[in-house]
């Protein structure tokens, strides 16, 4: 028995090992495909390594770097991506507390709206929410945050407030006897107990809002301003010049800091998710 | 304390709310509005009743894509689940290098939606003309598949790390019980540990679910809707009849679709939810 | 204690992020935020003559013309440092004309020069032009014809013209036994290219470059190529536009199609994923003899290492209809100017300046020649160094008849993808039952699309 298991606990491990690889293969992929000269890529030999003769080096990496406004546009990915997600961290974890500890209509009626707005598809606001965004001038990356705030708090509200319902009462009161204002107890006894929960909204709040495209596509001033997403978007397209080597760069160039913190930050992410998940 | 509290009010509620009423009840709103009128921006719209939605019925790239979504739904929301379950199972038998393929796994997921289509594109593409198939701007099967592949591709390593921690509240005792009763692998599996990971699987098969009705930016990358529209899904359908057909026509007709579609998903999330509700185990 | 410190460094990076984000742009910032404001003060600006532009107002151009994107980036700072005026050039992507202009207009700072293709364009915009009658570069035009007008109101203006057809290899066509003189009939194009593909092997080069079909390139044969068959349909039926196409000429762009594809750099059946780069690149290293394109592509092909004028021709299209020795390239514009109607009024006058500056000024008319390699309908253009065009005015000048160009009346953008995609599956798998569907898409195709983007 314990034999039998052995053998099949290793046929399982050589399976995954292979699975593993396979799984990584199309990323290592555009990694060879960005080191070669922009003419020498081309759809049917995607999948052949680098040759001396195809051997760019990092000239893609300096071409999108230098020429394409890559450094500019992971600014603006980056300003957009902390601002909402903080803004959404604070802002709607206080939302939540007020609303499953103030009861009443206003209190379930709000939970239900931002419930509800979980679901709805961003086509259907798609036109409307991009000229609001323009008659309030939100389309600038310094605040273009409060319109992921607004879109982004259903599902931010509902985590937080799922994880609310769960805990005690006493302690809040309890501070709140000992004189503090509902500002102190928020900040020192109720946001410490959802650190958990606010890793696990962030981390969802942080890719939705990092890998967006559509969003800052149709709401940004795009004279000015252009994100990651829209950038690779961008190289698809100019006119007769698909310029798959930068391109490919430029997507090798967002992939590594993201595997970067994903391995750093494996631990939380990874928890994060699983308890996210499992009280949503 | 609940008197002290709503003396902080707007402290607490307004800020979110104000963004909220910005960036969802207004544009909400006003996109149902729109949807019965014909209009180019919102200031010159016109109430023509419920001709849009009328159009958007007799629409056949509408219907066309909405029996894509639903076929395309259907398949990846079984195959990632099945395989995501597997990785599970396996990644919970304590094997060895666990973490470092559970780490492997996951990644994909954080990579953005308009960058996996394209690495998809190119890859898919090669594999196409090396064994001299049609590409993907003509095929419409692999485009279908590419779709899936590369969703499912993105989407298990996320759904396993909820099933393992599903599969990691089932309670030790209850599997010994399950060991000294002559259960086998299978039995243990359909008898004791699905019933008792139902919630994941909710969670999971809800995600999946809602996840391939608004996909988007995939499709986009990957396949745009070539050939002829026909591995176009409903959200680029509505993105095209809004921003890639000139003329005040299109735009009523858009939005009449983007409610629809609203409605479609809403409804379903509702079903499903209920359906799977039922089955979960009261822990 | 250590998480207020790293919170405080996370600030710090992000500020530090967005100051060198915002940098570059500051300018255009902080001029912009004035000019509207001093629209409402001043809203009347007497015509520019040759007085200093209006200063107070701003111009956004969504440039349709992404091979000049650069050019106009530079014309564009030009005229800010001579007159003040920031003038912001957005070019959109390939293909995404339409849904960019459709998403940028429906924005408060909309664009305030933007372009149509014909009289279809414009049928969907007309009520966003400004009635360009009287205005400066309206009387600078060369001719009547060249202005786009619904009605007595002039609502575009055609800024440059082009020609297009087969750029030639002079060098390698030597190579392979011919000189472009021998070439004035399909036939002769048939036998040259046939018999090259049969040396393919012998010479080390192909006939055509590839005949891409992805969305970078496909507009050459959707649209381009289509031309061929509408114009000798009109010719022959005498008329100009129609909502209802007969495809009497479609055996000939079937001809055409063929012998692009099948005398190749590479098998048709992966032309569906070949780009423009791909294209254009395979005609640089001498891969290929010819290479549709259009004049446009001059400043691309020629240059440091590239050809010089001695190496390159243009031949017209020959696809076997009519008088063909009398076939000239195929010459005419689909790029008109239009100026948005509902800008501040400080914004049109400024946008009109611009335009005016554009093709009067030594400056303008130089960038637009020589940079950019247009011909200009004005008054004031400079003679164009490209060769392309040259030889489009000898072959007029020969008394060969240009093919004018009718694709701006194909009924819509949607019309020209579903002949793309018909002509790209054709290409993969070229029996009758594809080429079928090519025609469908063609002749049916367009009375759909006529119907629905004119409605009743």
């Amino acid at each position: 028995m314990k034999k039998e298991n052995k053998a099949l606990d290793m046929m399982w491990t050589v399976i995954l090992t292979i699975a593993s690889v396979l799984y990584m293969y199309p990323i290592v992929m555009i990694f060879f495909n960005s080191l070669k000269e922009e003419t020498s890529i081309s759809t049917n030999s995607a999948v052949q390594l680098p040759t001396a003769e195809t051997f760019a080096g990092l000239e893609n990496y300096l071409n999108a770097i230098n020429s394409k406004g890559f450094l500019q546009s992971l600014g603006y990915s980056i300003v957009i991506t902390v601002t909402s997600v903080i803004a959404i961290l604070l802002l709607c974890s206080m939302c939540s507390w007020y609303i499953t500890r103030v009861k009443g209509i206003v209190s379930s009626g709000l939970y239900f709206l931002f419930a509800f707005s979980m679901v709805v598809p961003f086509q259907m606001v798609m036109f409307t929410l991009s000229q609001t965004a323009d008659q309030l001038k939100l389309n600038t990356p310094w605040n273009i945050w409060i319109i992921y705030l607004g879109f982004g708090a259903g599902l931010a509200v509902f985590m937080f407030a799922g994880f609310m319902k769960s805990i005690p009462l006493e302690v809040e009161e309890a501070s709140m006897i000992d004189g503090c204002n509902p500002l102190q107890t928020y900040f020192l006894i109720v946001m410490p107990m959802l650190k958990p929960t606010m890793v696990s909204v962030g981390i969802l709040e942080a890719m939705w809002v990092w890998n967006d495209y559509l969003l800052p596509t149709l709401v940004l001033d795009i004279k000015k301003y252009k994100t990651i997403p829209m950038l690779i978007q961008y190289f698809r397209g100019s006119y007769g010049r698909v310029e798959m080597g930068p391109m490919m760069a430029c997507i090798m160039l967002t992939v590594i800091p993201i595997v970067i913190t994903y391995l750093l930050g494996q631990k939380h992410i990874i928890k994060g998710v699983a308890a996210g998940a499992v009280k949503g | 304390m609940e008197k002290a509290l709503k003396k902080y009010s707007p402290l607490f509620v307004i800020p979110t709310f104000a963004a909220f009423v910005i960036g969802f009840i207004i544009p909400f709103a006003e996109g149902l509005y729109l949807s019965f009128c014909q209009f180019t921006t919102v200031k010159n719209a016109k109430w023509v009743g419920i001709a849009n939605y009328q159009r958007a019925f007799a629409d056949e790239s509408f219907t066309n894509a909405l029996g894509f979504t639903v076929s395309y739904a259907v398949v990846s929301i079984v195959v990632i689940n099945v395989i995501a379950l597997g990785l599970a199972l396996l990644l919970t038998r304590k094997l060895k290098g666990t973490n470092i393929f559970r780490t492997i796994f996951f990644m994909p997921n954080l990579i953005g939606g308009i960058v996996l289509g394209y690495i998809w594109q190119i890859l898919i593409n090669c594999v196409l003309s090396i064994v001299g198939e049609p590409l993907l701007a003509l095929n419409e099967t692999a485009g279908y598949w590419g779709l899936i592949i590369l969703t499912a591709w993105q989407q298990i390593g996320y759904m396993m790390i909820i099933y393992i921690a599903g599969l990691q509240n089932v309670p030790g005792e209850l599997l010994e019980a399950a060991e000294i009763d002559g259960a086998n692998a299978i039995t243990t599996l359909l008898k004791v540990k699905i019933p008792m990971i139902m919630s994941s699987i909710t969670i999971c098969v809800f995600l999946t679910l809602t996840n391939s009705f608004k996909l988007f930016d995939q499709n986009l990358a990957l396949t745009a809707g070539d050939p002829k529209h026909m591995t176009e899904m409903l959200a680029l359908n509505i993105y095209n009849t809004f921003y890639a057909r000139a003329g005040a026509q299109w735009k009523g007709l858009g939005q009449a679709k983007a409610v629809i579609f609203c409605i479609l998903v809403i409804a379903i999330s509702m079903i499903q939810l209920k359906a799977t509700r039922s089955k979960e185990v009261q822990q | 204690m250590k998480k207020r410190l790293m919170a405080l460094a996370l600030t710090a990076a992000v500020g530090a992020t967005a100051l060198t984000g915002c940098g570059s742009n500051q300018t255009a910032a902080t001029t912009a935020a004035p000019a509207t404001e001093a629209a409402k003060t001043e809203t009347t600006v007497a015509p520019a003559t040759e007085a200093a532009p209006a200063a107070d107002g701003s111009v956004y151009y969504l440039n349709f013309k992404p091979e000049q994107d650069q050019q106009w980036q530079d014309l564009a700072k030009a005229y800010t440092e001579e007159t003040g005026v920031p003038v912001t050039v957005v070019t959109a992507a390939s293909g995404e004309y339409e849904t960019t202009l459709m998403s940028e207009m429906g924005k408060s700072s909309a664009p305030t020069l933007f372009q149509v293709n014909g009289p279809v364009g414009l049928a969907n915009w007309t009520d966003y032009c400004y009635d360009l009658a009287g205005t400066d570069i309206y009387n600078e035009l060369t001719s009547e014809g060249f202005a786009l007008k619904d009605g007595d109101a002039v609502k575009g203006i055609a800024y440059v013209v082009e020609s297009y057809g087969i750029i030639t290899n002079k060098s390698l066509l030597e190579k392979a036994g011919y000189t472009v003189e021998e070439i004035d009939s399909f036939e002769d194009l048939k036998k040259v290219a046939e018999d090259i593909t049969a040396r393919k092997d012998e010479l080390g080069f192909a006939a055509f470059s590839s005949a891409g079909m992805d969305g970078s390139s496909d507009w050459r044969f959707k649209t381009h190529l289509a031309n061929l068959p509408i114009y000798f349909e009109y010719q022959a039926d005498g008329i100009g536009a129609t909502d209802a196409i007969k495809g009497t000429y479609l055996d000939n762009y079937k001809n055409i199609w063929d012998l692009y594809i099948n005398n190749s750099t590479c098998e048709p059946a992966d032309l569906a994923a070949k780009t423009g780069d791909d294209s254009r690149n395979e005609f640089l290293a001498g891969e290929a003899v010819f290479f549709q394109n259009g004049s446009w592509e001059y400043g691309n092909l020629t240059g440091e290492g590239k050809f010089t004028d001695d190496d390159l021709a243009m031949i017209p299209i020959y696809v076997g209809v009519g008088d063909e020795a009398n076939q000239g390239l195929c010459t005419g514009t689909e790029n008109y100017w239009c100026v948005n109607a509902e800008a501040e009024e400080a914004d049109i006058q400024a946008t009109l300046d611009f335009m005016a500056w554009c093709v009067t000024s030594e400056e303008g008319t130089n960038a637009m020649a020589n940079e950019m390699g247009f011909v200009i309908p004005f008054k004031n253009a400079v003679e164009s160094p490209n060769l392309f065009v040259k030889q489009d005015v000898a072959y007029t000048n020969a008394g060969k008849l240009p093919v004018s160009w009718n694709f701006p009346t194909m009924p819509s953008e949607e019309w020209k993808n579903g002949v793309g995609q018909a002509l790209t599956a054709y290409a993969a798998d070229q029996t009758d039952a594809n080429w079928a569907e090519v025609v469908t898409a063609f002749v049916e195709g367009w009375a759909t699309e006529y119907a629905l983007a004119n409605p009743q």
